[in-house]
């Protein structure tokens, strides 16, 4: 019986110009002659980029109108005189955050996620160490200073109560967050009864944190009225389909900015006079629909590529039509579309900057206004605009890069 | 066993299981109470409208506006009708709306097909364009671009290019055709459609016979040289019998001690800003619809072409792209859409777009109405734009599939 041969035939390495450094260079930036010069020529731009916006950066641009503009960045005019009138409030949004930062500790705890841990730490580490900037102490006080440091240990506390108390489930966390959410609401509106809490109105509200209330509440309340639309315009009930359709059909047709100012010229006069106006409120509504609009439209793209047989197959096992739907077809549905929602969620967070519409200084607009009060920062301009362009790229990159996390967590293309 | 007839029934099933009943007694409930909502809407709104004495109706339409029009693209006096203000600002949205929507698709496309590029850095410079445009608020780029262009010098300074370009804190201008006459310049322009007909279907007709003989027709220059020689000719012949050529290119020049910039066609700075930002914005966008369509392409498409013999750039244009542009077509129409509404933002950037005159205009008119106007026409837009996409789509779909 002839054994197999040990001798193995000659074998060559691979040319040097195929493997390492080299082997790169040359498949990625001169396989062709084409190529090459693309690659000069793109090598040179950059290059060129570079240099010069690192020059403006780091020698030319004069940054000090962010440093003037300060604190109004994140809360507009609210710790003004004439919004609080004679009684302190800096320590209210201090507070908020504080319990953000608690929420997202606890979101860490619930199931030692590595994402929900950066992102905790990153809030927290960001806050206090706002704490050290080297500002007098005349204008940001010892009490403010404090207060951001108290982020710090706020995080551990969050992950220790969902760790080690009855807190520590899912549903529960999510019910913290809104609670969360309203109290923070409440702490920054004011009561009227207690003395230490007196109201501040909304028109004082501002910077880069009313831009973040209006997203997050919108971003909540957008999805669940989106998915209730898409299921609408999909039912077979004429009544309940032709009234999803004109409503996804009306907000989506008009530009935002057109419906925000309807909101403060047509709106208040649908109600009665005496009801309590509030602005803000109807702007919150308005951004909350025109989002929902387009979130009904991605759904219906996701339950429209569902195979029918997935519902088939649901309803021959006897479920209802409702559970269907809701453990059956939406659970695949939003699954699919959920790089289009979290885009949705992106825009929604983009198109809050245009509340100046209706007057609210939010981070863009308190940026404008200060710019066009005080003359003798236009020509810096275009450090601010560069400065809100990275704070607005943050937040978003931040949410798309969650999103393409969660996706691999849930095996999207891959099933 | 109780009999069901104790209970109230339909067809034999007591009404409260009765899935039809059930349905219907919801549509009707949700009906009603949506007709009591918007009824209670409008009698609030009829009893302001009462009581506070707000104008309403659609006679305002023939008043005259008063207000100047910091742009316009076709002539407007003060002392023109509201009606005609509003025609003003249609025109000026769906100006920045084509130009916008041809500059962003070709940007678009571009740095898609850059972004697949087997060039490293190439495909980074499109990857880092595309996460940075797409995340950043519009209104923070038009502003950015706003301050930039107010930070130009002025005009006597400014960049010249040949004596034909001026970039300057007043706008971007070039030269432009002028009418020298218009009603010869309008007959010229409908015997030029003619001329550019007659090559479209010299064009046809070669490249069937290219197909069916497999003989070269050369359709693209034949067509184009029909259509030039043409259009050339009547040129010439109109030039002859009146004396004067039909259009004339007019050339910006500076005048007097400010340097105002006459004749050609300028920019000013609003439309300039907001077209930069509006294209920039949006291409990010076109970029990742037409990365994602020529994905969507199968691979073996691409080997397939490559294995007959096609360049890359060959395999691109006829193979990857026709297939991909399937794909791509349905969401760029919404990119479209996208861009008309948000050219809305020019208001924030000093240009009279529908909605920033509309919302001047409510200071001197009925609100209800002027945005009832509004409304119709932004939709009438989208329309136009599903219009010509749905058109376009059936176009190129799959006949037969």
């Amino acid at each position: 019986m002839a054994s197999p041969s040990t001798h193995s035939p000659e074998s060559m390495l691979p040319p040097r110009s195929e493997v390492g450094v080299i082997g790169w260079l040359h498949a990625n930036l001169f396989s062709s002659p084409f190529n090459t010069v693309l690659t000069l020529i793109s090598g040179v731009l950059l290059a060129l980029g570079l240099w010069f916006g690192l020059k403006w950066i780091i020698l030319i641009a004069d940054w000090t109108v962010i440093s003037e503009l300060g604190g109004r960045f994140l809360l507009g005019r609210y710790n003004t005189e004439a919004a609080c009138n004679g009684q302190n409030c800096f320590w209210r949004p201090q507070a908020a955050l504080i319990m953000v930062s608690v929420l997202l500790g606890a979101a860490w705890g619930l199931r030692g996620n590595r994402v929900a841990r950066t992102v905790a730490w990153l809030v927290a580490g960001v806050s206090a160490a706002f704490a050290f900037l080297p500002y007098s102490l005349e204008t940001m006080g010892l009490d403010v200073r404090i207060l951001l440091l108290l982020n710090l240990p706020a995080v551990p506390l969050g992950w220790a109560l969902a760790r080690y108390t009855p807190l520590g489930t899912g549903s529960r966390v999510t019910m913290l967050g809104v609670a969360i959410f309203f109290l923070t609401l409440v702490l920054l509106r004011g009561l009227p009864w207690l003395p230490f809490l007196q109201p501040v109105s909304v028109v004082y509200w501002g910077g880069l944190s009313l831009n973040l209330i209006l997203a997050v509440g919108g971003i909540t309340l957008s999805l669940p009225i989106g998915i209730a639309l898409a299921l609408g315009r999909r039912s077979n009930l004429p009544v309940v389909k032709v009234l999803c359709v004109f409503f996804i059909e009306v907000f989506r047709g008009v530009p935002l900015i057109t419906l925000l100012f309807m909101s403060q010229t047509l709106v208040p006069l649908a109600f009665p006079e005496d009801m309590p106006q509030n602005s803000l409120f109807r702007a919150a509504v308005v951004i909350t629909m025109f989002s929902s609009a387009y979130m009904a439209e991605n759904i219906r793209g996701g339950l429209q590529a569902l195979h029918p047989g997935q519902a088939e197959a649901a309803r021959a096992l006897g479920l209802p039509g409702w559970q269907t739907t809701l453990l059956i077809s939406l659970p695949q549905a939003i699954r699919n579309v959920i790089p289009a929602i979290v885009g949705q969620f992106i825009g929604l967070f983009k198109d809050t900057s245009l509340v100046y519409i209706i007057g609210m200084l939010d981070v863009v607009a308190i940026g404008r206004s200060f710019i066009q009060s005080n003359p003798e920062f236009l020509p810096n301009a275009r450090e601010l605009f560069v400065f809100l362009a990275a704070v607005f790229w943050v937040f978003t990159y931040g949410m798309s890069y969650i999103s393409g996390k969660v996706e691999e967590h849930l095996g999207v293309g891959r099933r | 066993m109780v009999s069901a007839s104790r209970y109230l029934t339909y067809q034999g099933i007591p009404v409260w299981r009765h899935v039809q009943v059930i349905q219907w007694t919801a549509q009707i409930v949700s009906g009603i109470l949506v007709v009591a909502l918007v009824a209670w809407f409008f009698t609030n709104m009829a009893n302001a409208i009462q009581d506070r004495d707000i104008p309403y109706g659609f006679s305002f339409l023939a008043r005259e506006y008063q207000t100047p029009i910091g742009e316009h693209f076709i002539p407007y006096e003060s002392s023109d009708t509201f009606l005609y203000a509003i025609i003003v600002g249609f025109t000026n949205t769906a100006l920045v709306a084509v130009f916008g929507v041809v500059l962003a698709t070709a940007l678009g496309i571009f740095i898609g097909v850059s972004r697949l590029s087997g060039n490293w850095i190439v495909s980074k410079l499109a990857t880092i364009y595309i996460e940075f445009f797409r995340n950043v608020p519009l209104l923070v780029q038009l502003f950015f671009w706003f301050y930039i262009v107010l930070a130009l010098p002025p005009i006597r300074k400014g960049y010249v290019v040949f004596d034909w370009f001026y970039l300057s804190n007043r706008g971007f201008s070039i030269p432009w055709p002028h009418a020298s006459n218009l009603t010869v310049a309008l007959i010229w322009l409908s015997l030029a459609l003619a001329a550019l007909l007659a090559g479209v279907l010299i064009y046809r007709r070669q490249s069937r016979n290219e197909e069916l003989t497999g003989r070269s027709g050369y359709p693209l220059i034949y067509g184009a040289a029909t259509a030039i020689t043409l259009g050339a000719l009547t040129w010439l012949a109109l030039s002859f019998a009146t004396g004067a050529s039909p259009f004339f290119i007019s050339v910006p020049e500076p005048h007097g001690r400010f340097g105002n910039l006459v004749g050609g066609f300028t920019a000013r700075a609003g439309l300039l800003v907001l077209l930069i930002g509006l294209v920039m914005y949006t291409a990010s966008f076109i970029a990742e619809i037409v990365r994602a369509g020529i994905q969507s392409v199968g691979r073996g498409q691409t080997e397939a072409s490559r294995a007959l013999g096609l360049s890359p750039m060959n395999t691109l244009r006829n193979i990857t792209f026709p297939q991909a542009l399937r794909v791509i077509i349905p969401p760029l129409i919404s990119q479209f859409l996208n861009l008309t509404k948000n050219s809305s933002l020019g208001g924030a950037v000093a240009y009279s777009d529908l909605t920033s005159i509309a919302v001047t205009m409510t200071q001197t008119a009925p609100a209800v109405s002027i945005f009832m106007l509004i409304m119709a026409s932004y939709l009438a837009m989208s329309l136009t734009w599903s219009l010509i996409g749905n058109l376009y789509n059936r176009h190129i779909q799959f006949g037969g599939r």
